[in-house]
């Protein structure tokens, strides 16, 4: 499904390759399906295989035990578990080891990257925004999946700067709501403390990396929307081929064609959007990426549902499962309308065509 | 027309990328004539030949041909930088149809004489071409196309109609698509056959568009008797030679210029009627400036097939829909932020990089030529997803 040629170099491709395989383990809508809607909403003996796989760690610097990889692999691993609706907050861990490797921290970090922690950053007190929380003690929202947590990054911004603190699930009070594709978000408080701040101070400005860890997420976010409109697309075809009415195939009928031509060219403009800013890395890039995904995934999944008809919404067929997820990811870390404004704020002014 | 003997080029491919964009660069900037940069309409031959007659005297009119024919024999990647340098000057478009279309056709297909007879007058601009093949009753389903070569003696005898020929009033042949076997199926019965304009029995009627402009031309052939020689390939083959090279076509409709062109100008329009800050209108050039850098992103991958050497996939239709629906978007925006001016049929202020109305309707065809989005969303759906016919 590659529209012409991605900006990667050789090499890396063939790490991408191998990449794409070792996820093709995890491929199985199946049991993203049975995990939903109960527990803690993943499956704690799969997020530490993937740990094991080094995928947490991915992105981490090989001399702060991680893989050293860059973006384009990352983006690769978060498109193939979107295509499985892998449950496990991986995102959500790679944010919290690249924060914890900027910080210099080891041990939360190596227990993480070996899967046998589950830390997550709490660094959200509103929707619609990539500000860090002010406040030691205000609440944090929108924790994805906190309820399998064992510790929480809790940033704090005042002054200019952004502290760091480590905080384990006993030190916290948890709410925790239903998320559409079965999952749960998180409203998360301190209980009260004494001393400087809540749990454990790790360092005094984290600013840097969190910001670079946002971006990082909102990109491998983005890839995993990509993933998710590329599978729920190859199930729309095969049933633009298969299902008949009228006594023949209802993919001939141009008017579903166009529809489907329309969705491929959306997955055709995220992936060249998503490779793109893997490949150069830039804030401004990242946010225009994933501007697009947000956007095109919840076009393409409601194509998908209508394209297939009242089969599209049992909950029995998977485009459904396709569809809820993206309406949870479309707003993580940045929804389209957010990302296209710090894309306009970040950007050059458009290139005067002579 | 004057014949000029063009000067062989020296080899460019030896210069790296950057070395070969900067030389390109000062030569155009030092020879393109001021008075034609950005022009709003298609020029004419009386217009543009002087442009025509430098580039063939500095040997650079046909960059795609291999040297042997009096071409530039350039890499692919450097022919991409050729024309990006083109664009970025805002330099017109040549009556090219020569040059990119019939040129490579006869390199490919033709017969030693023709190359030798046909190649060097390209090259002199003693010939200009045009293209014959839509006809009123065959325009997206080209294939059913009716004019008809009938051989009689050594001439085929053409009769039909042609229209949406570009220029054909500046051109002095034309190749045309005919129908050489009426009973064959649609495709099979296709031949491509090169005739010269000042023949008698042919007829051009320029059709004025919805810019006022004439730029298409109807072409009407009674009786036209063209000697047999100037068939082009085999005898009902010519469909699959003229398809061969329309991919080239797709992706020249998609390239961004044009988006990326009419975004400055929007946001002049939106600074001089005073919205620039308005919100609601930042939200819509925001939208539109993502669109236009992920059309690039995509576009550049696109670049990259080309500079491989490697044939581009069917999808890539998909460049010129979003590309021309951008434009549109955007000239629509233009029309609504211009206010009462978007009913001006000239430029406002008398200001050219203020023309809603112009822009608008210049967007218009870029959905319907070079093969409509609708059938462009066909060939998506049939060869690149597998859809059933």
């Amino acid at each position: 499904m590659t529209a012409g040629i991605a900006p990667f170099s050789e090499e890396r491709l063939e790490t991408i390759r191998m990449i794409r395989d070792s996820a093709a383990a995890f491929a199985d809508t199946a049991r993203a399906r049975k995990l939903r809607f109960q527990g803690i909403g993943f499956d704690r003996d799969v997020f530490r295989e993937m740990a094991e796989l080094g995928w947490v760690g991915l992105a981490v610097p090989e001399e702060a035990g991680g893989a050293g990889l860059g973006l384009p692999e990352m983006v690769a691993l978060a498109e193939e578990l979107g295509r499985s609706l892998a449950p496990e907050p991986l995102i959500a861990a790679q944010l919290s080891a690249h924060i914890l490797a900027a910080a210099g921290e080891t041990e939360v970090l190596a227990s993480l990257l070996a899967g046998q922690s589950v830390v997550l950053t709490a660094w959200q007190d509103r929707a619609n925004s990539l500000d860090v929380a002010t406040g030691a003690d205000t609440p944090r929202r929108f924790v994805p999946m906190a309820a399998g947590a064992t510790h929480f990054l809790w940033p704090v911004r005042e002054h200019g700067r952004v502290a760091l603190h480590l905080l384990t699930l006993e030190e916290v009070d948890l709410t925790a709501e239903d998320t559409q594709d079965g999952g749960h978000l998180a409203t998360v408080r301190p209980k009260p403390w004494h001393g400087h701040g809540p749990g454990r101070h790790l360092a005094d400005d984290v600013a840097e990396a969190l910001s670079e860890g946002l971006d990082r997420a909102a990109l491998a976010t983005a890839a995993y929307l990509l993933g998710g409109m590329e599978a729920c697309f190859a199930l729309t075809l095969d049933y633009l081929k298969q299902r008949q009415q009228f006594g023949r195939a209802i993919g001939t009928f141009q008017v579903l064609q166009h529809k489907a031509a329309d969705a491929r060219v959306q997955i055709s403009l995220t992936r060249a959007a998503v490779e793109q800013a893997a490949e150069a890395g830039a804030p401004a890039l990242i946010s225009r990426a994933k501007a697009r995904a947000s956007e095109a995934a919840m076009l393409v999944q409601q194509a998908c549902l209508q394209l297939h008809g009242g089969i599209g919404y049992t909950d029995d067929y998977d485009s459904g499962l396709y569809l809820r997820k993206a309406m949870v990811l479309a707003p993580m870390f940045g929804g389209a309308a957010l990302h296209r404004r710090r894309y306009m704020a970040l950007s050059p002014e458009l290139e005067e065509a002579a | 027309m004057n014949a000029i003997t063009p000067r062989e080029p020296a080899d460019l491919n030896l210069l790296d990328d950057e070395s070969f964009r900067l030389h390109i660069r000062a030569w155009i900037e030092a020879n393109y004539p001021a008075q034609i940069r950005n022009p709003e309409k298609r020029l004419h031959w009386a217009e543009n030949q002087v442009w025509y007659h430098k580039l063939a005297e500095k040997g650079w009119l046909c960059p795609g041909w291999p040297r042997e024919y009096g071409g530039m024999g350039l890499a692919p990647s450097k022919q991409i930088i050729f024309t990006e340098e083109l664009e970025r000057w805002g330099c017109a478009r040549c009556n090219d149809h020569g040059i990119i279309m019939l040129g490579p056709l006869v390199i490919r297909y033709g017969t030693e004489a023709q190359k030798q007879h046909f190649l060097p007058k390209i090259l002199t601009g003693e010939h200009i071409w045009c293209q014959g093949y839509s006809e009123p009753n065959s325009g997206s389903d080209l294939a059913s196309l009716r004019t008809s070569a009938v051989l009689d003696g050594d001439h085929y005898v053409v009769n039909g109609q042609k229209i949406w020929t570009t220029l054909a009033q500046d051109a002095n042949w034309i190749f045309l698509l005919v129908r050489t076997d009426a009973t064959a199926k649609k495709q099979e019965g296709i031949s491509f056959l090169l005739v010269d304009m000042a023949t008698p029995g042919i007829t051009v009627r320029p059709i004025i568009n919805l810019e006022m402009h004439d730029e298409f031309c109807e072409v009407f052939f009674d009786n036209v008797r063209v000697p047999k020689e100037n068939l082009v390939g085999q005898l009902n083959k010519g469909w699959d030679m003229a398809k061969a090279l329309l991919s080239f076509e797709r992706i020249y409709l998609g390239s961004p210029r044009q988006s990326a062109y009419a975004l400055a100008r929007l946001k002049q329009l939106a600074e001089r009627m005073g919205v620039a800050e308005d919100p609601l209108f930042a939200e819509r050039y925001a939208r539109h400036r993502c669109d236009l850098e992920d059309l690039k992103a995509l576009y550049a991958r696109y670049v990259e097939v080309l500079k491989r050497g490697q044939p581009l996939g069917a999808d890539v239709s998909q460049l010129k829909i979003i590309q021309s629906e951008l434009y549109q978007r955007i000239s629509e925006t233009m029309l609504e932020v211009a206010g009462e001016n978007a009913g001006l049929s000239g430029p406002m202020e008398g200001n050219r990089d203020l023309n809603p109305g112009g822009v608008y309707i210049q967007a218009r065809p870029t959905s319907i030529y070079g093969g409509t989005n609708e059938i462009q969303r066909n060939i998506i759906a049939k060869n690149v997803l597998g859809l059933p016919g």
